[in-house]
């Protein structure tokens, strides 16, 4: 990164907001449309918050599916949110509530905003960041279970604005490394883990990436550290 | 969903295994450091994850409106060659979400 960093915190939490608050909303209605309480839509992003895992649940929970299954499947599809604070390790905050802060509220998106900042800017503003982007998910949350089922909405297409954000992130990431090897690892990686796993691409793509970078090191012990 | 009780268990139990899961490098921490690896990881798999998540992303739309990916494809062409060039993260966030929006309702 060069000493004038393009990414502040509001560039930063923008298109997290354009994505978390539709992605939000239709959370809330969907949950509201399966028969739960708006109460409980906003619980879970305030209790759980992870969006994947929480899309999920609603029919499991609406087939009054047992519990141990609800667990098993949240375990596998957030199985990927172990690798995420490897990157962090080393920039946490020092006070024990916003470093536990920061973990519970660690979701891909907050995590990919996390890494882009700056490392000796991390520790400082990450609780700020987190706290914003979750403050979208539960703003969006709870307007979707609150407009219910008597709406619809026109997203069309706006919650794209989290893919975008990935590939600037990418794009960024690519900028400070260039190094296309992590680059075709994980587009050859998901095309395999697409074809044979599709129910759980990502997870099976990012333990093939964590296994080529072990391999990869591994192969080349005399590499410096940065 | 009727059964409220059942419904707060759930989200409790997935809460806490959700939070287990994002806690377990930090608190085996200590010993993920002393390990050179773990820097390797570090360096290797922010790059190779976004690549991953811009991807699941952009081929979950696909899938969702059942189609084969080339308004992704191109949107998200578009986002890299503009945060390349230009590197104003909500510029390219924001006309890469108007070219899908524009592409997808054509």
């Amino acid at each position: 990164m060069s000493a004038n960093p393009p990414l502040s915190i509001a560039s930063l939490t923008a298109p997290v907001a354009v994505g978390y608050v539709p992605l939000g909303m239709v959370f809330g209605l969907l949950f509201v449309q399966a028969g739960g309480a708006a109460w409980l839509a906003v619980a879970s992003s305030l209790l759980i918050y992870a969006g994947a895992a929480q899309f999920m649940m609603v029919p499991m929970l609406a087939a009054g599916m047992p519990m141990g299954s609800i667990v098993l499947a949240t375990l596998v599809i957030n199985l990927r949110h172990v690798f995420y604070g490897l990157a962090l390790l080393e920039n946490m905050p020092a006070a024990r509530w916003r470093r536990w802060y920061v973990i519970y509220a660690l979701t891909d998106e907050t995590w990919s905003v996390l890494t882009a900042l700056p490392q000796q800017q991390r520790a400082e503003h990450m609780t700020a960041l987190s706290a914003l982007n979750q403050l979208w998910w539960v703003g969006g949350t709870l307007a979707g279970a609150l407009i219910g089922a008597r709406a619809e909405l026109g997203l069309n297409g706006l919650d794209f604005a989290l893919a975008a954000l990935f590939a600037v992130l990418a794009a960024e990431q690519w900028r400070s490394r260039r190094d296309w090897v992590p680059v075709w690892v994980a587009l050859g990686s998901y095309a395999a883990a697409a074809w044979l796993v599709s129910d759980q691409a990502l997870t099976a793509a990012i333990a093939a990436c964590v296994l080529a970078a072990v391999l990869r090191s591994d192969a080349r012990p005399a590499e410096g550290r940065p | 969903m009727n059964n409220q009780v059942y419904v707060l268990v759930a989200m409790i139990l997935m809460g806490v295994v959700t939070l287990g899961l994002r806690a377990l490098p930090f608190v085996a921490g200590p010993w993920l450091r002393r390990h050179r690896m773990v820097g390797q990881l570090g360096r290797f798999l922010p790059l190779a994850i976004m690549v991953l998540l811009a991807l699941h992303t952009a081929w979950g739309h696909a899938q969702a409106r059942r189609a084969l990916p080339w308004a992704e494809a191109a949107a998200i062409v578009l986002v890299v060659l503009l945060q390349w060039r230009f590197r104003q993260t909500l510029l390219s966030i924001a006309a890469g979400t108007v070219v899908y929006m524009l592409l997808i309702g054509l």
